[in-house]
This record gives structure tokens, C-alpha cells and sequence, in this order.
């Protein structure tokens, strides 16, 4: 009897296992987009928004937008030559 | 025993929505007290150092395309001043759409442009403290406006141009009273201007006039913070 319980449950974990995993072409998909969530903050933000739904977009995705976006240092003057402290 | 128990969920509960304290602007973008050279810029601070923070979070929720760095709000001195005098400056970077129409402009035009659009209602939200305009010892406002120069980075570099505005307490005050109009506070205003690192001196802007874009601009689909008026 215990044996019996025993294999129900190894098929039970193979089948949960088998069904959370990723087929290979999939893996081959994530693998050539794999920077599709660039960092856990773009993944919150796409969370957030799913299909269907408006998108919302807040101050911090924003924030985070501009400075992944951001060209370099630009070619600007400080402030220090404008004003003192 | 329970009330850690509380206090451990509303801290994962934070964690995992983003939380207030990451909704919240960073503080660093006003000039900490220490920093300032002068006893005068110290007391300032320290007597309106809460309205400034306020005036940082208005900017950084209510214009989400404008961008204020580290230090970029405090009591400063112009350079050009030779006593001690302290004016409430706001230096912004301002994002926007690449434009055909701006790019064309000579830059004193660019220049009207920008201050039209974004002085008035900075001069606005820099008095808002009552305190603040009452204070003698504040003489004046300066606004540095920067944005992106409409040409090809150089080196991979963008280019910014940027106009410093400095405008003295009694004629901010007149403006914000409706005694005067905008033309007359930007012909009153010392203007210098910037061309990327280069300095182009004192310049006499173009005809400016109230521009509503401010207050009249959404960026799309953009959502306050919970208990954010603007």
C-alpha cells in the first residue's frame, strides 16, 4: 500500500514538474529575449500591466525609463559655473 | 509578539508594492544644509528646508518629463552677485519630443520658448510658502532651464543647451501679483546663455508671453501616487 502512494505521488511531482517546465523551443525563445525584463522594475511594470488593461505609468517607471534611456554624459555646463554655494 | 507580526506584513506589504518610501522623490535633489558656505544660506535653509522638499515633490510628481538632479534646488548665489545675496534657485532638465519647428528656431527663440512655458509656473510653485516670500533675507529667484540641443550627439554625447534666469524678489513678486505680465519680467531678468560647455553670455531672449503647456500637458496613461494632488 505504502509503495502504491509512494509512485502516485513520483508521478504526481514528474507531472508538476513536466508541466511547470519549458519546452525547448520555448527555452529558445526566452533565450533569444532574454533581456525582455531588463530589470525586476520593468517586470513590475509589465506585471502591472497586462493585456487588455489601460496601461498605467508611474513617476518611478519614468525615472527608471530615463535613465535606461539615458545617450551618455551629455555636453552641458555645471552648475558650480553658475552659482555658489 | 502580534504587533511585529503587523509590523513584518505592512514591511513585506511595502516591499512588494513598491511601497511609499520608494514613491516618495529622492531628498537629496535640495541642497543640504552643510554645504552652504554662508550663515545667511544656512539660516534660509534651515528656516524653509520643509517647503523646499515640497517644492521637489511638486516637481517630481506633477512634472514627471522634468528631471531635477542631486542638489539641483537650494539657496544659492549668483556668481555675478558681489555681497552675499540668495536666491531661491531651481535648476530643471526639461524632456520633450524632438521637434522640427523647435529645432528651427534661432536659440533666443528656443530660449522665449522655454522660459514662457516654464517660468511662470516655476515661480509659482518656488512661493507657495507664505513664509518664504515674507523672509528678507531671500533677494531673489533663479531658474536654470536645460534641454536637449535638436542637433546629432556629438561623439555619442547629446548636447544641452541651457538659459540661467536670474530675476530679483521685486520683480517676482510683481509678476506673481499680475502687476506685470511675462514679457516684462523676462525684459527685467538677467538671462545668460549656454551652448553645450560653451558660455554665450548675456542674451536678450525674444519676446516671451504666458504659455499654458504646463498646466495644460498629460504624458499618457501617467498615475499619481496615492494622495497626490497637483
Amino acid at each position: 500500500m505504502r509503495s502504491v502512494w509512494g509512485r502516485l505521488l513520483l508521478l504526481t511531482a514528474v507531472l508538476v514538474v513536466g508541466a511547470g517546465c519549458a519546452t525547448g523551443e520555448e527555452w529558445g525563445t526566452w533565450y533569444e529575449h532574454r533581456t525582455h525584463f531588463a530589470s525586476y522594475d520593468h517586470m513590475g511594470f509589465s506585471v502591472r500591466n497586462t493585456e487588455g488593461s489601460a496601461p498605467k505609468v508611474s513617476r518611478q517607471d519614468m525615472a527608471l525609463a530615463r535613465d535606461e534611456s539615458w545617450w551618455g554624459k551629455p555636453i552641458t555646463v555645471s552648475q558650480e559655473q553658475i552659482l555658489e554655494r | 509578539m502580534r504587533g511585529r507580526r503587523i509590523v513584518a506584513a505592512v514591511l513585506a506589504l511595502l516591499t512588494l508594492t513598491g511601497g511609499v518610501a520608494l514613491a516618495a522623490p529622492p531628498t537629496d535633489r535640495v541642497l543640504s544644509m552643510e554645504k552652504y558656505t554662508t550663515d545667511k544660506a544656512r539660516a534660509l535653509a534651515s528656516r524653509h528646508g520643509r517647503a523646499l522638499q515640497e517644492l521637489n515633490a511638486g516637481i517630481y510628481h506633477c512634472w514627471p518629463w522634468v528631471d531635477v538632479q542631486k542638489d539641483w534646488i537650494g539657496f544659492y548665489r549668483p556668481k555675478s552677485t558681489q555681497q552675499d545675496d540668495r536666491y531661491l534657485s531651481v535648476h530643471i532638465y526639461i524632456e520633450q519630443d524632438p521637434s522640427q519647428v523647435f529645432a528651427r528656431l534661432p536659440f533666443e527663440e528656443r530660449a522665449a520658448g522655454m522660459f514662457s512655458r516654464y517660468v511662470g509656473p516655476l515661480l509659482r510653485r518656488m512661493t507657495k510658502d507664505p513664509a518664504l516670500t515674507a523672509d528678507a533675507s531671500l533677494d531673489g529667484f533663479t531658474a536654470l532651464l536645460e534641454w536637449m540641443k535638436p542637433v546629432p550627439p556629438i561623439n555619442g554625447r547629446p548636447v544641452h543647451e541651457m538659459i540661467a534666469i536670474f530675476m530679483d524678489r521685486e520683480s517676482a513678486l510683481e509678476y506673481l501679483s499680475g502687476r506685470t505680465d511675462n514679457r516684462t519680467l523676462s525684459a527685467r531678468a538677467r538671462v545668460l546663455g549656454f551652448d553645450g560647455e560653451a558660455a554665450l553670455g548675456a542674451i536678450r531672449i525674444a519676446p516671451t508671453w504666458d504659455d499654458s503647456f504646463v498646466t495644460t500637458y498629460k504624458v499618457a496613461n501617467y498615475q499619481l501616487e496615492p494622495g497626490v494632488t497637483c
